[in-house]
């Protein structure tokens, strides 16, 4: 276990990109809510994949950048193992 | 004038040592009118979606609290 050290600059981008993530992710959760009531809805699957793969892809980025965001083999680690450096997602 | 905020009016003990609320209010949510949801509907931006707790102006429903400017004399 131990503190990340970051630059204000690194502060800033993660707070912007874990925003970001929520945002999309949102987005996702209300499309899979209205999916399940409408599943012939074509244009709201197309916009779910859509956003799925933003999802994705946002997490990929932030992730290469900060850190694994989930444990259990769903993301990668650096070396040393860094599941559990500080900031955890209620000190955020 | 119609509202989706509905009134009813609470029993009225004769012994309430409190002065009584006469009208009480509540809020009713859209999807109640809204019926099976339409295709289509017209969305929010993300970022205004996460802050306003949907996706669908639609099925937005702001909470404002009816006691904000009443004086209930209980200070």
């Amino acid at each position: 276990m131990s503190e990340r050290k970051w630059t204000d600059e690194q502060k800033k981008q993660y707070y912007e990109m874990l925003g970001e993530i929520q945002q999309v992710d949102f987005v996702l959760v209300e499309l899979n809510l209205y999916l399940n009531t409408h599943p012939h809805d074509h244009k709201a699957i197309n916009q779910y994949n859509e956003f799925a793969q933003k999802s994705m892809a946002l997490k990929n980025k932030f992730q290469s950048m900060f850190g694994p965001l989930t444990n259990f083999g769903n993301s990668f680690s650096t070396y040393p193992w860094s599941w559990d450096d500080a900031p955890w997602p209620w000190q955020v | 004038m119609y509202t989706v905020r509905k009134k009813y009016r609470p029993y009225i003990s004769p012994f309430d040592p409190c002065k009584p609320m006469v009208v009480k209010t509540y809020e009713t949510p859209p999807q109640l009118y809204l019926g099976f949801q339409p295709y289509n509907l017209p969305q929010f931006q993300p970022h205004e979606a996460l802050r306003l707790g949907t996706l669908w102006p639609a099925l937005y429903a702001p909470y404002t609290n009816p006691y904000e400017d009443c004086d209930r004399g209980d200070d």
